[in-house]
């Protein structure tokens, strides 16, 4: 049913290996980008800018974080530290007029070789070495942020972000920042696409899965994990920099803190390693749900007329919060973007019920 | 399919062993072994558990560089090269306990055996349409050749992890032949097969050695195997060399019997 197979019979090499070869996920995702832009005239621009932009936003950074832990396997406990490395260098940038298609390639840039130096060195142990070497990046760049007035201007500054401009246009509208992070969030998502169906995508897998069979086929682990960390904190940068640039309009130091680093790792988990359509849901889970879980509760107190105190009402939404975690991980190790693939993978063969684990 | 390209001397061997010695700790696990492989010959490698086997095939690949002694390919020495380098000199394997990445379809897993010939970086895959598409398609179809060479049409698209291990072992012949070797090393790539599966695999090696040139190094311990396709075997125990020559020879040779079956304890 919907995905149904029958009837789609690819006669080239070219069309087995387009972007959807099942023409329902092509329906579907030509749906959800029409919904997607159709957004600021749907939504009202209180949840536009507050919900929706920071949603996609995020989505691109975990797609980043993804490339690293979801696809080449290496655990990232520093992917924060990448992203404020953007984020500083594309304001600086933007500050010294410099326009801002500029400011975000440099901040990218910046983030990208910083990143892979620092994997340069790190990627010489392997396994949960390698995280707490991540950690160490993630406080190394912490203690930076604080003490180095010249970048942030000190340790409870912040540093205002120009106006975001495009090709000389100013963009204030609320409409338009959200497109700025609609469009990136689609680059994103067009390049980890793109990484199902090429050689480097296929390469940082088998480094993934098994490095001494991936050597023997001539691939370079090494090489690969760096260039995997590369690609990845160029991502973080731009998504660092757009981030300030359209949703925080200042950086501070505590934006990128360690605790922001879990959570976007929080977030890859949920939504399933190397899952692309896992990252959208990974995202909305931890950026959306406490704010909804927090309504049903306390409108559910008004309603029945309990009375809870203001310290009852703060605490258990964040228990549920925990609890939800635990139960989706629990009925799906593999992510909410495994438990979309069951679904599919369910109504690809329907009424048979040949499920496809 | 093109033929592989002959050294500059048809008599170089493809792959020539001097005096390989392996220890790990103050275990010796392989130790004076010399031995040549002449092009497009199958060269049987055997011996009882822990005689060395693969660990003279892991020296040959690069994982354990040998301790003393040379590994000559092509005329080239080799000894010490990274496992990635020696794949791009042409050498490609199959493993004991098979490295399929799971995960993957059977025909991505196929793919990466090209990856020696392939070109892949961040631009070419977020320039797809463009850079890496044409790339992809014309070694797609070199892939499809061998998948249709080793009949694996029908599970393509299936994901490696659920196939049986008959299919399995034969994906991953598939994955070392797309890499076009001048040098096939086959880890027991009939372990765990029945009797059907087994001719199978033995013809697929004999259709490769004929139509593509390819010389293979074959670990095996099906003496029918052994004695029916290879033309000059090897024979270890504890690491050291006891018999070499043509199948028929080696079985007959005391020692080897006495490594397999254990000496005789009449009077």
């Amino acid at each position: 049913m919907f995905y149904r197979l029958s009837g789609v019979h690819h006669s080239s090499y070219k069309s087995d290996r387009k972007m959807f070869p099942v023409p329902a996920d092509r329906n579907l995702v030509v749906f959800l980008l029409i919904l997607g832009i159709a957004a600021p005239f749907l939504v009202p621009s209180l949840y536009l800018n507050s919900y929706m932009l920071p949603w996609l936003i995020w989505t691109a950074a975990v797609l980043g974080l993804n490339l690293v832990t979801g696809w080449a396997g290496q655990l990232h406990l520093g992917y924060a530290a990448v992203m404020a490395v953007g984020a500083y260098s594309a304001v600086h940038a933007a500050k010294f007029g410099i326009p801002w298609e500029f400011a975000l390639l440099i901040g990218g840039l910046a983030s990208s070789v910083i990143g892979s130096l620092f994997a340069f060195t790190a990627l010489r142990v392997k396994g949960l070495y390698l995280a707490l070497t991540t950690l160490a990046m993630q406080f190394v760049m912490d203690w930076v942020l604080t003490h180095s007035p010249a970048i942030s201007g000190g340790s409870h500054a912040s540093l205002q972000s120009p106006t975001f401009a495009l090709l000389g246009q100013k963009i204030t509208s609320d409409a338009g920042l959200y497109y700025v992070a609609l469009g990136w969030c689609v680059l994103v998502t067009i390049f980890m696409l793109n990484l199902k169906r090429t050689g480097l995508g296929r390469a940082l897998v088998a480094v993934r899965e098994k490095d001494f069979a991936a050597a023997i086929l001539g691939v370079n682990s090494f090489y690969y994990k760096v260039v995997a960390f590369a690609a990845s904190s160029f991502i973080a940068g731009v998504t660092g920099a757009i981030l300030v640039a359209t949703f925080y309009f200042l950086a501070a130091p505590e934006q990128f803190a360690v605790n922001v680093s879990i959570q976007v790792l929080a977030m890859v988990i949920i939504g399933g390693l190397g899952s692309i359509i896992g990252s959208y849901l990974g995202a909305a889970l931890i950026l959306l749900v406490p704010g909804i879980v927090n309504k049903i509760f306390s409108g559910g107190a008004d309603v029945i007329g309990l009375n809870l105190g203001i310290e009852t009402l703060a605490h258990i939404p964040n228990a549920a919060y925990g609890a939800l975690i635990v139960i989706f991980l629990m009925v799906e190790p593999l992510g909410l973007g495994k438990l979309y693939a069951n679904v599919r993978d369910y109504l690809m063969v329907w009424p048979f019920d040949q499920l496809k684990k | 399919m093109t033929e592989v390209q002959s050294s500059s001397n048809t008599d170089t061997p493809v792959l020539e062993c001097i005096d390989i010695e392996r220890r790990f700790g103050g275990l010796v696990a392989v130790t004076g072994v010399d031995f040549k492989i002449r092009k497009g010959e199958i060269f049987g490698l055997v011996g009882p558990n822990g005689s060395g086997k693969t660990t003279l095939t892991n020296a040959i690949t690069g994982f354990y560089p040998p301790n003393v002694g040379s590994i000559i390919l092509d005329g080239k020495d080799i000894t010490g090269t990274a496992p990635h380098k020696v794949a791009g000199m042409g050498v490609a394997r199959t493993f004991q306990n098979l490295a399929l990445f799971n995960g993957m379809s059977v025909l991505d897993n196929i793919l990466l055996g090209r990856h020696i010939h392939m070109n892949p970086g961040v631009i070419s895959t977020a320039l797809y349409w463009w850079l890496a598409r044409p790339e992809e398609i014309a070694n797609r179809e070199i892939v499809e050749e061998v998948i249709d060479f080793l009949q694996l049409e029908s599970i393509r698209h299936e994901l490696v992890d659920g196939i049986p291990i008959g299919l399995k072992k034969r994906v991953e012949l598939a994955r070392a032949l797309v890499a076009e070797p001048h040098l096939l090393i086959l880890d027991e790539p009939m372990a765990g097969m029945n009797q059907e599966e087994k001719e199978y695999m033995a013809r697929f090696i004999l259709d490769a050695r004929a139509e593509r040139g390819v010389s293979v190094l074959l670990i095996e311990h099906h003496m029918d195997v052994i004695t029916g396709i290879c033309d000059q075997v090897l024979a270890l125990n504890y690491g050291e060399m006891i018999a070499t020559g043509t199948p028929q020879d080696v079985i007959k040779d005391p020692r080897v019997i006495e490594a397999y079956i254990g000496g005789s304890h009449g009077e």
